[in-house]
């Protein structure tokens, strides 16, 4: 489209507003809003296939493990249909070819675990008699829905017996890289914690990867050397839980329960659970009712705080199962302002309530969260 | 001080599977054959510790099965590339992508259930017990003394101080002359390599038992291609090429460290890190210093398979 020989500076100039438009567009959130499309037909179980594109491996124990559970239900649930899955897609054109794939091979509905964005919305696009679902999807089309976990609360929840439990009150994070999962991962936590210890901070080290043990290990070592005594991460993997079990420390996870990589350091972990979202949504294709949705798996239904972990203190697990309890008859909101970004600027005033779009889209730290805003 | 003891003991502890590599990357390189399969190897060698290990119990059988499962693959790899004498970057790449696959399939049963029994740090009495070298040189497992003491010292002196280690090289630089003196090229050839990917599969057995103690998919995450790339730098030498892994792992230990402390570099710079410092120590000494393009220059028949009536 752009060779080299015709770049004028005009032509450079032009490229630089392409982009800078291209960059407008996701901050502005939903591009187009949620409208009631006409539903696609119906389709009969044994001839339906429903094809799955995961990021990484199924034998993860963490993130593809809970979305593979998933797939199990729905065959247990449809027992007629056919399935078909692709673990570890890469996060390039290769992406766009699988999914491509899946659509010429007849499938009547795929869901791509994690966020494929433009490699997915291509293909989206051009088969609008198949229904797509994006996890942490940002774009949604006449058939491309996207499905979420509302994570902050369980966040938060875990975050009450991390600052129980950190007696230094300097909380790790294992990051992987500065998105809006880890913002509203990191700050949810932090709140928690500061309810219970208001000098509470956050360290987050990013590692640039979802899934790298040796470098995750590495990030938790250099946390727990600097004072942190509590850990907490966004990994598909039990690197840091080991490290903090070694150490003496603690840790919080994320997917699945990962208390057999170190009983006495886990306290609790975010478990996500795909099962009753993918069965209602196959049911609702086959049926023909399906129209592209914009889910959060609510607290308790898809996204959950796991049983407490052996170390963790009969008071300090009975204050946080309290504050679940509270949440999760909507007569507290943890997410209320006042609430300042690292600067000290307000950004959301005295007595506002952060909505559900806020937080999934939520790319400022709040005050006291280091590593992430530089 | 205790940072810093931290960082020495995890650059010793992440290097470790760069070293191990790295050495037996030395020596298939010194005998003429590039072997590009590390990565895979790595992946064969930490999945069948880690199955060994479950259904055992010992660290040290699963380190031999490691070994062992190495030793064979190199044995194919060798067998195709010297006997046959097909390319060794087509088979090197067909080799990272078998043993990936492989130890994927294979290992999908054990992963997700942590290593029973891992090689923990050896207390050496009063070293251990010292204020700040106890941490960082002194508690550490016994593999770390044998990757980055005993192997590389041990390949030196075979390498650069014995005849065996003269022939050697020779059938790296120009194996022509080194069959019209009589050293038997294929044999060598076929052995070090095979060797140099038991080596290789051994740091994957490291990885596993010490470092991090479990298997799943994807664990080596690009290693073994650092461990290519760190022979290069390294010079074909097998100390310099452990000091050079051990520096991989402080540097990258290094970046994350200064997340923790919040230094005023940008995330995406600390990770920079590790691969803009080794592109500075490949080209700053090589601009400065001529005699080290000599010195540091790769084995003449690299790649080039020996055809004895071609000579």
């Amino acid at each position: 489209m752009i060779s080299t020989k015709s770049l004028s500076r005009r032509g450079f100039l032009n490229m630089g507003v392409a982009a800078g438009a291209g960059y407008l567009l996701p901050k502005t959130g939903l591009i187009s809003p949620a409208h009631a499309a006409t539903p696609l037909a119906p389709v009969a179980e044994e001839d339906a296939h429903i094809a799955f594109g995961h990021t990484g491996p199924t034998s993860d124990e963490g993130w593809t493990w809970a979305h593979d559970q998933g797939m199990k239900a729905v065959e247990a649930a449809f027992p007629k249909l056919r399935t078909s899955y692709v673990e570890s897609i890469p996060y390039s054109a290769d992406a766009t070819r699988i999914f491509r794939q899946f659509v010429a091979d007849d499938a009547n509905m795929v869901f791509a675990t994690s966020n494929y964005g433009d490699f997915l919305y291509d293909v989206a696009n051009r088969a609008p008699d198949v229904a797509f679902y994006e996890c942490d999807g940002r774009s949604p089309l006449e058939n491309l829905g996207t499905f979420y976990l509302s994570h902050w609360y369980p966040s938060y929840v875990a975050g009450i017996a991390a600052g129980a439990m950190s007696p230094s009150g300097k909380l790790g994070y294992v990051a992987s890289f500065p998105v809006p999962s880890v913002y509203s991962g990191t700050n949810a936590f932090l709140m928690g914690a500061r309810s219970v210890n208001p000098e509470a901070t956050l360290q987050a080290i990013v590692i640039n990867s979802w899934f790298d043990p040796q470098a995750a290990t590495q990030a938790g070592t250099a946390l727990i050397d600097n004072g942190c005594d509590v850990l907490f991460g966004i990994m598909d993997e039990a690197g840091y839980l080991q490290v903090a079990e070694e150490r003496g420390a603690k840790a919080v996870m994320w997917n699945t329960d990962l208390r057999r990589y170190g009983p006495n350091a886990y306290i609790s972990s975010i478990i996500v659970d795909f099962k009753d979202f993918y069965v209602e949504q196959v049911r609702r294709r086959l049926a023909g009712e399906w129209t592209p949705t914009q889910d959060l798996l609510p607290f308790g239904n898809g996204v959950d705080v796991d049983a407490w972990g052996e170390s963790v203190p009969a008071e300090v697990a009975a204050k946080a199962d309290a504050v679940k309890a509270s949440i999760l008859d909507g007569s507290f909101n943890p997410f209320v302002g006042e609430l300042k970004d690292t600067k000290g600027n307000v950004k959301v005033a005295k007595g506002a309530t952060m909505s559900e779009q806020e937080l999934y889209h939520w790319n400022w730290s709040i005050e006291g969260v280091s590593g992430l805003d530089s | 001080m205790d940072i810093l003891a931290g960082l020495i003991q995890t650059a010793f502890l992440a290097g470790g599977v760069l070293a191990l590599a790295a050495l037996g990357e030395v020596l298939a390189e010194r005998v003429g054959v590039v072997n590009l399969g590390v990565e895979g190897l790595i992946a064969l060698g930490a999945m069948s510790a880690v199955v060994t290990v479950v259904s055992t119990g010992s660290p040290w059988l699963g380190l031999g099965v490691a070994l062992l499962v190495g030793l064979l693959s190199g044995m194919v790899f060798a067998t195709a590339t010297v006997v046959v004498r097909a390319n060794q970057i087509l088979c090197g790449l067909a080799l990272t992508y078998i043993g990936t696959g492989m130890a994927a399939t294979i290992g999908k049963p054990f992963s997700g259930t942590p290593v029973p029994e891992t090689f923990s740090p050896l207390h050496i009495p009063v070293l251990s017990d010292l204020p700040f070298f106890g941490r960082a040189l002194f508690s550490h497992n016994i593999l770390i003394y044998v990757i980055f003491l005993i192997l590389p010292l041990a390949l030196h002196y075979m390498m650069f101080y014995t005849r065996h280690g003269l022939n050697m090289r020779a059938v790296g630089e120009n194996p022509a002359a080194a069959d019209a003196a009589g050293i038997p090229v294929m044999k060598m050839r076929f052995w070090y390599t095979s060797l140099g990917a038991a080596l290789a599969s051994g740091a994957g057995g490291y990885l596993t038992l010490t470092f991090v103690p479990s298997w799943s998919e994807g664990v080596v995450a690009g290693r073994g291609w650092i461990a290519v790339a760190l022979v290069i730098f390294a010079g074909f030498r097998p100390i310099n090429a452990v000091l050079a892994g051990l520096l991989f792992g402080f540097v990258t230990g290094l970046g994350f460290v200064g997340q923790a402390r919040n230094w005023p570099v940008a995330a995406s710079i600390l990770s920079m890190l590790p691969y803009l410092g080794t592109m500075a120590l490949m080209i700053l000494p090589v601009v400065t210093w001529q005699r080290m393009r000599r010195l540091m220059a790769a084995p003449d028949g690299i790649t080039a398979p020996y055809f004895r009536d071609q000579r």
